[in-house]
């Protein structure tokens, strides 16, 4: 039996602010299987975010133990976290996080560039990645050109084209109105369905939490809610 | 290439912050250029004119001042007295040599000098000031009227004797009988009055009367008929001021050097300075080195003839004059000099080269002990001597321009990370999300430090043209430094009847260096260098300490 996609032991994550110290993320033990669309719920300063870091290898845990595919992301090397970043991770900002100087072709190409292949082959594929979220004639617009739903579809493209093992999605409608959100999540849930991706989404967004089969409550850094340890509990 | 086609558009899409960024480097790269270029060429004025005696072989000058009772020439007044000059009208052209301060002595005595150890060479010299007067002899005349005065005389003529008045009456009284006779003959209807008048009259008037008629004139006596006497008028002397006749005289005085020709590599000028022509021939020609300020003043250049004392020189060469006591504007043959000033056999500078560059203060003891009564000076005496912007400028670019080029470079560099820096501290949340995209944090660093020595080249070049541009502007200003050295003084007494010459108070050689910036290959490199280096150095640190951050930090980050 291979191992599960990511297994939380007691990950913790604090910031010290001055004299205080902030526990974003305190103390979470978690399994999350491949195949899920994980709803990360909770209000905000919850932790929510942090914790998104700590499963995207952007940030190490205080404590605690956080295993992708059976590694400790904590023993890898940075060479070897930006591999997994590269290939098996795929991020998704609340503020798009678009290279504003790039074209929207570019962009998605700056997701793939450090693999090494070759331009013609990389601009090919970013320009079928953009025609599968429906921007294939906005390819060479700036961000500063695109509404906020067709930066965050130009977002979503950059995060698939490596075809990551997970998505991770940060408030990804936060900054778009409820008809371009609805898209955007529909565009993602659907890509990931066809490319085989996890994905795990942070939100307010109840329409989009309510879809997912396995939602996460988080509350001052702690994990509060577990949907599938609740049915779990319910079953026996 | 991605990476390429990214560095592109991040620096044609941000090109407020581009340029700005190139402006600065392209800026302290100039600055780097022009300054260094400045001091450089401060450093050669200087070279050429602050040595004033290495630069013409020599370590030493002996000298001879005047006591207070002054050799016979050395103070030799310079008048010009107008009556032996020649007629009115003609040209004349006159030249007086004076000694100035420096006395002259017997060429015989260099050898004590050469005598002394530790001297290796010596080479003699003259130096004088000529007076040079020419113009046209002015006509001094005046006009003076005199006549048109009127004197009156009385006098007494003297008594006819018995005689006479009897020859007298007898003549008369035939006259008038001749008269009558005609009178009657021609007048025969009585219708001539003044004719008879005038009878009439005479008739009446009898003997009495004096100078009326002919008939009186004629029988006067020969004693009364004329009449002598001697005049004498009173004495006057007329007193008028001769006004003073325009002349175009003109008196200009420049320093003259007795060259020992038998020497190229020492003397008063060697031919180390000539800069246009060749040195003086070793045959004693009548052939003349001309110091390149004064050949401009005087429109003189090599093939141009000089006339001294009535002596045609030809000039072979242009020289740039060591500035100090020895110092020249016009160079000839010494034996030529001596002939011209009737100064056979005398100089009045002993160039001494020592042995040993160590040993130029014990030589320079030596030879003060030997001839008590001379003066010698060494390199450094005459440099201090030497006065001017010239001087000011080196003085500054001594003290100041290390300090200055360091400063500047500092500057350019400090500019080029700062800028850069600054841009790179825009760009964190930029990084955060390529390290989350995946991109190593070589290639982060790699990225930025290779858009920063992009904009460090094209920096180093936009700012290499406007150093060179620059430096050229420097140049067609043609700044000159002036660098001066008084030489001597020589004082003209007023003579009474002559007119005043030429009153030199103090001699004065000035030397005005060209100041260059010249452009120096390695210079233009280093400016080039120091702003790719430095926008490089600036930009891997900042993308450095960027790419540093975690991800997550880096994204934390506010735009």
């Amino acid at each position: 039996m291979s191992a599960p996609l990511y297994e939380l032991r007691g990950a913790t994550r604090y910031f010290r602010m001055g004299n205080s110290t902030i526990k974003a993320v305190d103390g979470i033990d978690a399994t999350i299987e491949k195949e899920e669309l994980i709803a990360l719920e909770g209000p905000s300063g919850s932790g929510k975010t942090t914790l998104l870091q700590l499963l995207g290898a952007l940030d190490r845990p205080t404590s605690g133990e956080v295993m992708f595919e059976g590694r400790d992301l904590a023993s890898l090397s940075d060479g070897e976290l930006a591999e997994l970043r590269l290939r098996s991770f795929g991020f998704i900002f609340q503020q798009f996080n678009l290279l504003s100087t790039l074209t929207a072709v570019q962009n998605v190409e700056a997701g793939l560039a450090p693999l090494g292949v070759s331009a013609g082959e990389l601009r090919e594929k970013s320009l079928a990645m953009l025609a599968e979220v429906g921007l294939r004639d906005r390819a060479f617009h700036l961000p500063g050109q695109m509404s906020g739903g067709e930066q965050q579809r130009v977002a979503i493209a950059r995060a698939l084209l490596a075809e990551p093992h997970v998505v991770l999605a940060d408030e990804p409608t936060g900054n778009l109105d409820t008809k371009s959100g609805a898209d955007v999540i529909a565009q993602l849930t659907d890509l990931a369905a066809r490319h085989g991706t996890t994905i795990i989404v942070a939100t307010h967004d109840a329409g989009l939490a309510a879809r997912a089969p396995r939602r996460l409550t988080m509350k001052d850094g702690r994990l509060v809610k577990d949907s599938k340890v609740a049915a779990a509990a319910e079953k026996r | 290439m991605f990476y390429l086609s990214y560095l592109r558009s991040e620096l044609l899409r941000r090109k407020g912050r581009t340029v700005l960024t190139l402006l600065g480097l392209a800026l302290g790269v100039a600055l780097v250029i022009v300054i260094t270029s400045l001091s450089h060429g401060l450093d050669q004025a200087q070279k050429t004119a602050l040595n004033p005696l290495s630069s013409i072989g020599t370590d030493l000058t002996v000298t001879v001042q005047p006591d207070n009772v002054g050799g016979a020439f050395a103070n030799r007044t310079v008048s010009t007295d107008l009556s032996t000059l020649g007629k009115a009208g003609q040209h004349f052209s006159y030249d007086t040599f004076s000694s100035g301060s420096q006395v002259t002595f017997a060429q015989s005595q260099a050898k004590s000098v050469a005598s002394i150890s530790g001297v290796a060479k010596i080479a003699t010299g003259l130096t004088l000031t000529v007076t040079h007067q020419e113009g046209k002899v002015p006509k001094i005349s005046t006009q003076i009227t005199t006549g048109g005065q009127q004197i009156n005389v009385q006098g007494q003529t003297k008594q006819p004797s018995a005689a006479d008045m009897a020859k007298m009456a007898s003549c008369l009284a035939k006259q008038e009988k001749n008269s009558s006779t005609t009178s009657t003959t021609t007048t025969p209807g009585g219708s001539q009055p003044s004719q008879s008048g005038s009878l009439t009259n005479s008739d009446q008037g009898g003997p009495g009367q004096f100078g009326g008629s002919d008939a009186m004139r004629k029988c006067m006596p020969a004693s009364m008929r004329k009449f002598q006497k001697t005049i004498t008028t009173q004495r006057k002397t007329i007193n008028k001021q001769v006004k003073t006749p325009k002349t175009n005289i003109k008196t200009t005085t420049y320093t003259i050097g007795g060259v020992d020709t038998r020497k190229t590599d020492m003397g008063l000028i060697t031919s180390a300075q000539v800069t246009k022509g060749r040195f003086l021939s070793k045959t004693n020609a009548r052939e003349a080195l001309v110091a390149i300020s004064y050949a401009s003043n005087h429109k003189l250049k090599v093939g141009s003839t000089l006339s001294i004392k009535k002596t045609k020189f030809r000039v072979v060469g242009l020289v740039q004059a060591p500035l100090g006591g020895q110092s020249a504007d016009v160079y000839v043959p010494l034996a030529q000099l001596q002939t011209l000033s009737s100064q056979k056999n005398m100089i009045n500078v002993v160039l001494v080269r020592a042995s040993k560059s160590s040993g130029v203060g014990a030589v320079q003891k030596k030879i003060k002990s030997a001839l008590p009564s001379a003066q010698v000076a060494s390199n450094k005496s005459e440099a201090d001597q030497i006065s001017g912007s010239l001087v000011t400028a080196s003085d500054l670019a001594k003290s100041l321009g290390l300090a200055l080029s360091i400063i500047v470079i500092a500057m350019a560099i400090m500019l080029a990370a700062l800028l850069t820096l600054s841009s790179v501290a825009k760009r964190v949340r930029e990084i955060g999300t390529l390290r989350a995209l995946g991109w190593t944090r070589r290639l982060v660093i790699r990225q930025i430090a290779a858009e920063s020595l992009v904009q460090g080249v094209i920096g180093g070049v936009v700012g290499v043209v406007i150093g060179i541009a620059g430096a050229a502007l420097i140049n067609s200003f043609n700044l000159s430094l002036s660098a001066s050295s008084t030489v001597g003084s020589t004082t003209n007494a007023m003579r009474p009847g002559a007119v005043n010459a030429a009153q030199t108070v103090a001699q004065t050689a000035t030397s005005q260096v060209a100041l260059h910036a010249p452009l120096v290959g390695s210079i233009i490199l280093i400016g080039f260098a120091l702003a790719v280096l430095g926008g490089l150095l600036a930009g891997a640190t900042g993308a450095l300490r960027a790419a540093q951050l975690r991800p997550a930090d880096a994204l934390r980050q506010v735009e």
